[in-house]
């Protein structure tokens, strides 16, 4: 066995409270390609920040070609030979190809540019002429020549960041050809960072898995590991802890009739989705994360409008109306991203506990601040948010309080349709609590809930039902009670017996 | 190893955007002394002339608030456009354009009641001022295109259309051959109300409070405040970014347009180069000072147009205006500074 090229142990990093790395270990074999596997927020990108020197870790050391490094900084992670592609393109839109190739100083191909462009457009199938400016390229394009780019500054190790999540499945194998040719050919050592088992199992030699900011599994097999492995250590230990489930079911009062939606980057991402909820219950909605999920919900709510397909609301069609007909109906749409979609950043927390209603302050064109001050009081009262000053930016408040304010203004309407997405990610223990009996509380009053999670635990504990995305598609419908891990896990990797 | 980091304080201080003021003013004062010392003047003696001779007497003060209200009504405007964080350096050029809006309205209708008159002809100011932003306004929603851009580059047009009109086809045959266009009646003169004071205050006044109300009070102001927070929080609110910002947009150009046409009738009384002397680019001044605040514009305004009106008084005793410029410049420079000051802290952090 080769010696490890990169070898980091018991690293260790903070934000605040939160401890993204705790005491990981971290192996690199040179000319291999290795998978690094977790959930969003598992410590996958605060890992590879601290190997490209972007982060300073508080406790463990880092030996890079068996030398020990004592502080890493950018610039000399750079020297070591290790790049990153991150999932945002780092490149200059207005310059073209070669000159984005060449601008850093550490590049090793300012003499024989032509000749090296000539190999790696090969090895990567890029048939452009090098003086093409980089906004004129596809998203394939860019993907590629930021790839292309970490070569040309002589990276022998390469970091990258979930790089298929804008690919079409057939720049998906391309890619895969392109870096097993790196591998061997160049002795490229590369890290493939990703949530996608499929490719994960595809791509990669070794796998490690991270969850919760630990590494839960290191240096497998890729051919000895199984699916429904990686997926429970992914997923981590599911508590058997439920909410009572014998709760009355009513009317039907959400239906999406056979959904089928083609992104702007021409992916087919949901095809042929259909779902009803009665009220008082909860459908979960279980996935890996980019399976179709966040359109799911954006079309249910009204935000994407331009998808094949019915959406009725309380036996009303809504198919083709906007987020304000919905409301009208009493919808409740928790979003996924909270800060940024949800909440409203650099308002204050009094404007940003409105959004949902605030019409209804209305008087003509007055907004009558003393209804909506109110309104805030009932809400800070009601759900114990801590909201020291509420003139202040909605930021001044913590994770946990941000999101009970955005689940109060959303429930405090007792509405008859709640999608929630993600509704507990990033949040502590007892805010989790809380915000888990919010939504039983609201499945008693009737309302027909969509949850959306990554978290099976949280699915397991909520919903009355199941259903798992896979690639756009429901490929499984089940009942809880008859549901296990192990199938739920099977089917997120796309594996339906 | 120490290491400062710049982070942004979580709580600021109400009154912060105040303080911010007057320490920038304090500033200005000391740097137009240190200059006005250099040209071996006493800052003192300057400083009270142009105090005496901006507000000691109704006179002087009533020339001080006109001199104000194109200030205040653009910086309103600018203000508004702002609230959906969009910034328009435009005003200079709406200026001009609710005069040339005003002129040609005059130039083709007539009203007996001359009240009336003048209210026709100060809509046309404001509807000339939305006019002159529409194009920036209309790329801005359809195609992104940056509005700091398209509203400076306006400038530049409308200052032209402003020479070929009073050279050309609006050119007075009585100007002895200065390039201005004919005056207007002298019934549709804005009256004054004490001393020079024109009524233009009275409506500056007026639209301090639409704007304030707009701005805090209204269904409006608050989607423009969501949009202007978040675009992706606007769409998931069910409120139109676009439509926000364009409204936004020929409001605030509006409220420059009205300025014009209030300089027209109540000073120029004809559209020539005069109409404006840079009134919308110290209007951004003003603005930025205030933190976009209605209320704090209308003082800031009326005290930057004392500095003007003392400025070009004490040229009497071989002191260049260009001080009161200073004063201005140096005031925003410091307030800006100071508010940086007020909304983040520098720490000290030790690391290793």
């Amino acid at each position: 066995m080769k010696n490890p090229i990169l070898e980091a142990k018991g690293i260790s990093k903070s934000f605040g409270n939160i401890k993204a790395l705790d005491d990981v270990d971290f192996f690199l074999k040179k000319g291999i390609i290795h998978g690094l596997l977790g959930e969003n927020g598992a410590g996958k990108s605060s890992l590879m920040n601290i190997l490209s020197g972007i982060y300073i870790p508080e406790k463990g050391t880092l030996t890079i070609n068996g030398q020990l490094i004592k502080r890493l900084n950018p610039d000399l992670a750079s020297s070591y030979g290790i790049g990153m592609v991150h999932q945002e393109f780092r490149l200059i839109d207005s310059f073209s190809i070669k000159d984005n190739l060449t601008l850093s100083k550490s590049n090793i191909y300012q003499n024989d540019f032509n000749e090296a462009f000539a190999k790696y457009s090969d090895i990567f199938a890029l048939n452009l002429n090098s003086m093409t400016p980089i906004s004129e390229l596809s998203v394939g394009e860019k993907q590629k020549v930021e790839i292309m780019k970490l070569i040309f500054n002589n990276s022998s190790i390469m970091l990258l960041d979930e790089p298929t999540a804008v690919l079409t499945p057939q720049e998906t194998v391309q890619l895969k050809e392109s870096l097993e040719t790196l591998s061997q050919e160049d002795e490229k050592t590369i890290v493939l960072i990703t949530h996608k088992l499929k490719e994960i199992k595809d791509f990669t030699e070794t796998i490690y898995v991270m969850k919760n900011g630990k590494m839960v599994a290191k240096d497998l097999d890729t051919k000895a590991v199984s699916d429904t492995q990686l997926i429970e250590l992914m997923m981590g230990e599911v508590k058997t802890s439920k909410f009572d489930k014998n709760n009355f079911k009513g009317d039907t009062k959400l239906e999406a009739v056979d959904i089928s939606f083609t992104s702007e980057q021409d992916i087919k991402t949901l095809q042929n989705v259909s779902l009803e909820i009665k009220s008082g219950e909860v459908l979960g909605v279980a996935g890996v994360s980019g399976n179709g999920q966040v359109e799911l919900a954006n079309i249910i709510c009204g935000i994407i409008k331009d998808f094949e397909g019915r959406v009725i609301v309380k036996t009303k069609d809504v198919t083709g109306k906007g987020v304000k007909s919905r409301k009208k109906l009493n919808l409740s749409y928790i979003p996924e991203n909270r800060l940024g979609v949800g909440l409203a950043p650099g308002v204050s927390v009094l404007d940003n506990s409105a959004i949902k209603e605030y019409f209804q302050a209305s008087f003509g064109p007055h907004l009558s601040k003393n209804v909506l001050l109110n309104s805030l009081n009932d809400l800070i009262n009601k759900f114990s948010i801590k909201a020291p000053d509420i003139k202040a930016e909605i930021s001044t408040l913590s994770g946990g309080n941000m999101q009970k304010l955005l689940m109060g203004r959303e429930l405090i309407s007792n509405p008859d349709v709640i999608i929630a997405a993600q509704p507990t990610r990033g949040l502590d223990v007892s805010a989790v609590d809380s915000i888990h009996n919010l939504i039983i509380d609201q499945r008693d009053k009737g309302s027909a809930i969509l949850l959306i999670s990554e978290d099976l635990d949280e699915l397991f504990k909520l919903s009355d039902r199941l259903i798992v995305m896979y690639e756009g598609k429901v490929i499984t419908e089940i009942e809880t009670e008859l549901a296990t891990v192990e199938n739920i896990g099977l089917a997120m990797a796309g594996i339906n017996e | 190893m120490n290491k400062f980091i710049i982070s942004k304080k979580l709580y600021r201080n109400e009154l912060a955007t105040f303080y911010s003021f007057l320490i920038g003013f304090l500033i200005a004062i000391v740097i137009g002394s240190i200059i006005l010392l250099i040209q071996s003047k006493n800052p003192f003696d300057v400083f009270s002339l142009m105090l005496k001779l901006s507000i000691g007497s109704v006179n002087s003060l009533s020339n001080s608030l006109n001199k104000a209200i194109p200030l205040i009504l653009a910086g309103l405007g600018i203000a508004i456009i702002n609230s959906v964080k969009l910034w328009n350096i435009g005003a200079e050029g709406q200026i001009f354009f609710g005069a040339i809006a005003l002129n040609f309205v005059y130039i083709n209708t007539s009203i007996e009641n001359s009240y009336l008159y003048i209210l026709l002809l100060l809509a046309s100011g404001f509807i000339g001022g939305s006019i002159c932003i529409f194009l920036p306004a209309l790329s801005k929603v359809l195609f992104g295109v940056n509005e700091i851009i398209t509203t400076l580059l306006t400038n530049y047009i409308v200052f032209g259309l402003t020479i070929y009109l009073i050279n050309g086809v609006w050119k007075d045959p009585n100007s002895l051959n200065f390039p201005a266009a004919a005056y207007v009646s002298e019934s549709v003169y804005l009256p004054t109300v004490v001393g020079k004071l024109s009524s233009g205050f009275l409506i500056c006044i007026l639209f301090t409070l639409i704007a304030y109300y707009i701005k805090d009070k209204s269904v409006f102001g608050y989607e423009m405040r969501i949009a202007g927070g978040s675009t992706l929080t606007a769409v998931y609110a069910g409120i139109s970014a676009k439509q926000k910002s364009f409204v936004a947009m020929l409001i605030g150009g509006g409220f420059a347009g009205l300025a014009g046409a209030i300089e027209l009738l109540s000073q120029t009384h004809r559209v020539s180069t005069g109409i404006s002397q840079g009134f919308g680019y110290t209007a951004i001044i003003v603005a930025a000072i205030t933190g976009m605040r209605p209320l704090g514009i209308f003082l800031v305004g009326s005290l930057f147009g004392a500095l003007a009106i003392g400025g070009s008084v004490i040229q009497t005793i071989g002191v260049s205006s260009y001080i009161s410029d200073i004063i201005q410049a140096t005031t925003l420079f410091g307030a800006l500074i100071a508010q940086f000051f007020f909304s983040y802290e520098i720490k000290r952090v030790k690391d290793d």
